[in-house]
């Protein structure tokens, strides 16, 4: 599936919104190219969710555009507005949305071609629910929840994939987990994907692009480096220079620029050697010591 | 002891599970509608549902004896379209039941349809599946104890009419005499012993109906 070519996604729209400051339009414009991972991030009632619910279909704006691929899935002005069930698009909720009285293979099933589907087994193999596959999801953890939630939107075969804020109610370790394993299942889909978070940390380093909403305004667009770079110091402007993003799991991984050279000690207990992995250093974790 | 007879109580529960599954039929479409329609005249609808709930079933009865009468509206077109008699028949009290128990049916679907998170139903199209998919697949399935619950309240509800038969069913064995009817009309006759009978059996039957309910309720925690 990762050879297939994703269509660009294109989205006009205005919509008047009551935020906690007043009344005031949503207004976007942009373009996602085929494939990527976009971050959206921003104050809470910024519009994320509205933003996400307008690509989906869930809520309409008051004008706008919608393109993906050849195909128009909104234009107010010719009323055209294409359901939510025809649009190809996956969506993971806040809280998972998981069907109670469903089992997580049933789940997954639901949003498949057919109960035959090859893709159910192969994505509860992916993100190793095999074993749960026959549990109800009430009996599931939350960071367990959010994984099926993940792979029944992808089970769907979607061009978007839309996630609001899908790990936001984890723990640490168990955020950091599945942000890990969206990044492989984006890169073995490489399905046209927009991640809204809070963490803008957490989407520096996973996005390709950031896109940041403000009062329904967008006052970022473009690569995590560019949109943080404005408020960097010093310090965090050198590592975002040497940022790698992905290389193959070494013993140790040197990421060097003209500037300065970080070693990153690696734990070879965790991982095997040759693996295909993204690696960032958080800037706000760093400090300039004095020579 | 020697006046008491099945044929009340059997009528009783023909009536009230007719009732009840016509009921399935119309409350449940009509409950998952008011549940997420933005009609603007939607209260109207809600508060001719409710009426049951606050008339005396006098009222009901009287307006059902003027409608379904020969010379009243609906009783002419009946009788002429379909040979269709509604007063002192058994399809009358099936109809007027129905109106008379619907908000015991649509008040408890409803509100659980209404208590499910939203994204339920939008995980689910976001999933290409059809409004009527989700319903019968996604919603109905998890509101389980709201659907039973409507389900024995409008069994119930209808064993226990009285006024509501009195008026426009009359007291006809085997056709419109229902043990409420019987009850009353064995006091009537003094005939305390068989109106005991009657009453006791209703008792310990919708106790045992409302008790099972309870039972399998507290059992049934989906989330």
């Amino acid at each position: 599936m990762g050879d297939i070519l994703m269509p660009m996604l294109h989205l006009r729209a205005r919509m008047n919104l009551l935020f906690a400051s007043g009344p005031a339009p949503l207004e976007v414009d942009f373009k996602l190219t085929a494939g990527s991972l976009t971050g959206l991030c921003g104050p809470s009632g910024s519009g994320k969710t509205t933003l996400l619910r307008i690509l989906a279909g869930l809520t309409v704006p008051d004008s706008g555009m919608m393109r993906v691929g050849d195909r128009i899935w909104l234009d107010t002005a010719q009323k055209i507005q294409v359901p939510t069930q025809q649009r190809k698009v996956g969506m993971v909720f806040q809280d998972a949305a998981l069907f109670p009285n469903m089992t997580v293979r049933q789940n997954v099933e639901f949003a498949a071609e057919s109960r035959r589907d090859s893709l159910v087994d192969e994505l509860l193999a992916l993100v190793d629910l095999e074993n749960l596959a026959d549990r109800k999801p009430a009996t599931l953890s939350g960071g367990q929840r959010q994984r099926v939630a993940l792979i029944r939107a992808l089970a769907r075969r979607p061009e978007v994939l839309l996630l609001d804020e899908p790990f936001s109610a984890l723990d640490y370790e168990t955020r950091e987990q599945l942000l890990g394993e969206l990044v492989r299942l984006h890169r073995q889909f490489g399905t046209t994907t927009v991640l809204v978070s809070h963490h803008q940390e957490e989407i520096q380093r996973v996005a390709d692009n950031i896109l940041e909403l403000k009062q329904g305004k967008v006052t970022n667009f473009g690569s995590p480096y560019t949109a943080e770079k404005e408020s960097l110091n010093p310090v965090t402007g050198i590592v975002n220079e040497v940022n790698v993003r992905e290389t193959t799991t070494q013993l140790q991984i040197r990421l060097t620029s003209p500037i300065i050279t970080v070693n990153v000690p690696s734990d070879t207990k965790e991982w095997h050697i040759g693996e295909a992995i993204a690696v960032s250093i958080d800037p706000q974790t760093l400090t300039r010591k004095a020579d | 002891m020697t006046d008491f007879d099945w044929q009340p109580l059997l009528l009783t529960f023909r009536l009230a599970t007719t009732t009840t599954l016509l009921l399935l039929l119309v409350g449940i479409p009509l409950a998952g509608w008011l549940a997420f329609t933005r009609f603007r005249f939607k209260p109207v609808i809600e508060a001719v549902i409710s009426l049951p709930l606050v008339l005396p079933p006098s009222v009901l009865g009287f307006y059902f004896l003027l409608a379904f009468s020969p010379t009243g509206f609906l009783g002419e077109q009946l009788l002429a379209w379909f040979d269709l008699r509604l007063l002192f028949t058994f399809e009358g009290l099936v109809v007027a039941s129905i109106f008379y128990s619907l908000p015991f049916m649509v008040h408890p679907v409803q509100a659980g349809l209404e208590n499910l998170p939203a994204s339920l139903r939008e995980a689910s199209y976001t999933l290409g599946k059809s409004r009527r998919e989700t319903f019968f697949r996604v919603l109905l399935p998890n509101i389980k104890p709201s659907l039973l619950t409507g389900l024995v309240l409008s069994f119930a509800h209808t064993i226990g009419e009285f006024g509501l038969v009195l008026m426009i069913g009359g007291n006809l064995p085997g056709q419109t005499r229902v043990a409420s009817v019987a009850i009353y009309d064995e006091v009537e006759l003094l005939h305390y012993g068989a109106a005991n009978a009657y009453a006791l059996l209703l008792l310990v039957i919708s106790f045992g109906i409302l008790l099972t309910v309870y039972a399998i309720n507290k059992r049934w925690v989906i989330f």
